[in-house]
């Protein structure tokens, strides 16, 4: 609702009194009316506990908040914008990935290491960006960036789907993530190193993937 | 006299290759459109005795007989004198003429043509690819700017797509292609996150950081403001100097206003703006 | 068999048969997958040994299964060409996937691998089946016959198939009354009959400079 993509690579979001938005510093392409570009040093709601996991999850991605009447454009780096509509469930995406979100959503962080035990900790390391993910819960929009754009794939209990962590951009859905590797991977990447691995995701959602095994 | 898309709709989809299973359309010196672009990325310029001057480095293939010159010799000198009104950087500049049809391409950035009829347009220097010589091309006093004035196409470059904008808006610097037909491009502080006791502290401290929307381009009045879809800029081409005079923005003579004095500091580092504004 | 999700991204349905993939281009699959890595890119020793000489780097996995795999490869658009007994002429990074049963080798352009100093020697792909081409920016496909040769900047040019002959052509005097300038640029002249592809963008060359 409250972002309507303009084109590949640009959002258009409207802002009223009392529906502000959270935005990635910096992506505010342009904008018509009064409104206010505020930084976040708390990154969003979520208090001082989770301003820690932050810290150790080295996600204090600088977000801003939003506020004010009229439109607002965004744009970021020159990657793709996706937006994704949340109706009460979880997204859990990467903090740097996220490019405007509304303030209706909750903001938290995840160990996603928790669902997949001591493999599920390398993860983090896997894409080198933290043992720790965004989530955002609730009911509204949220534009998501990607290196050339996104490919939607479902999951469903019958079809897991293996991802490249480097290519794995966000998913949502009840969905449990754990670390494999597949038959003869290891031996292509070498052993040892933290591209051995996939992230395997199975239940019933969805998972983003972008065009490229390049993080942003 | 406003600049518009050189195709009306959404330029180059027509030249998509149909996806999935037909194959890629395969084009030849009959099929390729005519001053016209190809797809999203690539346009092409049909010569028929005619010239275009192009950025050097931007022609990508080409079918027929063209030759391409440095621009200011020989023959082409008139062209020069009525087309390039300013020492620009002559050698950034070739010159196709001949017969046959040209593609041109720039880093598989978005790629547009625009007319213009009896208009002007004022563009960041580094997104100009190409135009007929029937426009004039003149450096801006906005420095890193050029102007184009009169009738006729030019191609420009942009990180994603365009999105052309009705004023009153306020627009990111870096965003920022161009505008046609807007006397008032002028710059906007956020008086409210520099000023007051905690705009204060921030700059003292360098707590709460910036949000890095703090200095916009402000454009009103009558016209259309070009944007690109990101922030990230194309790196500059050179306009050329001006000349050392007192009053003439960027040329560094006493009286003119220095080339840094209007850019945006580095987030925390608002340095003369906190000066301007008292704190 | 070959589908493209978007542009920039290949999805191979496989049954049990095999696609020769370049390393790490895999971004997701189900299903059950294996990887194998191929040395040489894939034609045994003497196409290793030919590399080590002519510096085509190109690292190739063998992937084998059932289900559906995906790849990418930096962003890069993707173009399908479909062989019917031909032969097609490939940067030999500008090569993403291609069936199993296609054979790969590396060939002696000459000319055009001198002026983009990165080796004298071009990836043939030859058989019948499919494979998937990357491009910074989609691909233009231009027809090469007798009446039409073509020009191409050397940044910009990813593959060719059919007869082609190519030479070298210089093509820019730079005269400029500053005296600046003064280097010519070189492109590709394509003649025969055949298809070029090209890309709306241009690799850091040496000569290419129009």
């Amino acid at each position: 609702m409250a972002f309507r993509e303009i084109n590949s690579k640009m959002v258009e979001a409207t802002v009223a009194p009392g529906q502000r938005l959270f935005s990635q510093r910096g992506a505010m392409l342009a904008y018509r009316g009064e409104v206010t570009f505020t930084p976040n040093v708390r990154g969003g709601q979520g208090g001082v506990m989770s301003m820690i996991g932050r810290r150790l999850a080295n996600e204090d991605t600088p977000l801003m908040t939003v506020e004010g009447s009229g439109t607002v454009f965004f744009g970021h780096g020159g990657h793709h914008v996706h937006v994704v509509r949340l109706t009460g469930d979880t997204l859990y995406v990467e903090a740097d990935r996220l490019l405007a979100f509304e303030g209706t959503l909750r903001q938290g962080t995840v160990f996603l290491g928790s669902q997949g035990g001591v493999m599920g900790m390398v993860r983090g390391q896997v894409s080198g960006q933290g043992l720790f993910t965004t989530t955002l819960q609730g009911h509204g929009a949220v534009a998501v960036m990607a290196h050339g754009g996104v490919i939607e794939l479902p999951i469903t209990p019958q079809r897991p789907v293996h991802v490249d962590p480097q290519a794995y951009v966000a998913h949502h859905g009840d969905v449990h993530n754990r670390l494999t590797t597949a038959l003869g991977w290891r031996d292509m990447v070498g052993r040892g190193s933290g591209e051995a691995f996939q992230l395997e995701l199975s239940g019933s959602g969805v998972v983003f993937v972008q065009a490229s095994e390049e993080k942003l | 006299m406003t600049a518009h898309s050189g195709q009306p709709g959404h330029p180059g989809q027509a030249g998509q290759p149909g996806r999935p299973g037909a194959g890629p359309v395969v084009y030849d010196p009959v099929t390729l459109p005519a001053d016209d672009n190809v797809n999203n990325y690539t346009f092409c310029v049909e010569l028929k005795g005619n010239e275009w001057f192009l950025q050097k480095g931007k022609m990508i293939a080409y079918y027929g007989a063209i030759e391409f010159n440095g621009i200011g010799h020989g023959r082409l000198d008139r062209l020069v004198r009525t087309s390039f009104h300013s020492p620009l950087h002559a050698s950034d500049w070739v010159v196709a003429s001949g017969s046959g049809k040209m593609l041109l391409a720039d880093r598989a950035f978005d790629v547009n043509s625009y007319d213009l009829d009896d208009g002007n347009l004022t563009i960041r220097s580094g997104n100009l690819l190409a135009f007929q010589p029937s426009l004039a091309l003149k450096q801006s006093i906005v420095p890193g700017f050029l102007t184009l004035i009169g009738t006729g196409r030019f191609v420009a470059a942009s990180n994603g797509p365009v999105v052309f904008m009705e004023p009153p808006i306020r627009v990111d610097p870096q965003a920022l292609v161009g505008w046609a037909d807007c006397p008032s491009p002028c710059h906007h502080y956020d008086h409210g996150y520099l000023t007051g006791v905690l705009g204060g502290l921030r700059a003292l401290t360098g707590l709460g950081g910036v949000s890095g929307e703090e200095h916009q381009f402000e454009f009103v009045g009558t016209g259309t403001v070009l944007l690109q879809s990101t922030e990230t800029l194309m790196p500059e081409q050179h306009t050329g100097a001006v000349p050392p005079e007192p009053g003439v923005p960027g040329s560094g003579a006493p009286g003119a206003a220095g080339p840094a004095a209007g850019l945006p500091r580095l987030p925390g580092q608002l340095g003369d703006l906190q000066r301007r504004f008292g704190l | 068999m070959f589908r493209l999700q978007g542009s920039k991204v290949l999805a191979v349905e496989m049954a049990g048969d095999a696609v020769k993939a370049k390393n790490g281009s895999m971004v997701a699959y189900d299903g059950q997958m294996a990887f194998k890595k191929l040395s040489g890119g894939g034609e045994g020793l003497r196409g290793m040994v030919t590399r080590r000489l002519t510096g085509e780097q190109m690292t190739v996995m063998e992937v084998r299964g059932h289900g559906t795999c995906w790849f990418a490869d930096r962003a890069s658009e993707i173009n399908l060409v479909t062989l019917q007994g031909d032969k097609l002429y490939v940067e030999a990074s500008n090569l993403l996937a291609t069936d199993a049963g296609l054979r790969t080798g590396t060939t002696f352009t000459g000319l055009r691998g001198a002026s983009q100093g990165n080796g004298l020697f071009t990836t043939t792909v030859e058989g019948h089946g499919q494979a998937a081409i990357t491009s910074d920016g989609p691909a233009v496909v231009l027809r090469v016959t007798p009446q039409y040769p073509l020009s191409v900047d050397p940044g910009a040019y990813v593959a060719h198939q059919g007869s082609l002959r190519q030479s070298f052509q210089s093509g820019v005097t730079f005269r400029t009354f500053l005296g600046e300038g003064g280097g010519e640029a070189f492109q590709i002249r394509f003649e025969g009959d055949g298809l070029v592809y090209v890309q709306p963008s241009e690799r850091n060359t040496i000569a290419g400079d129009v």
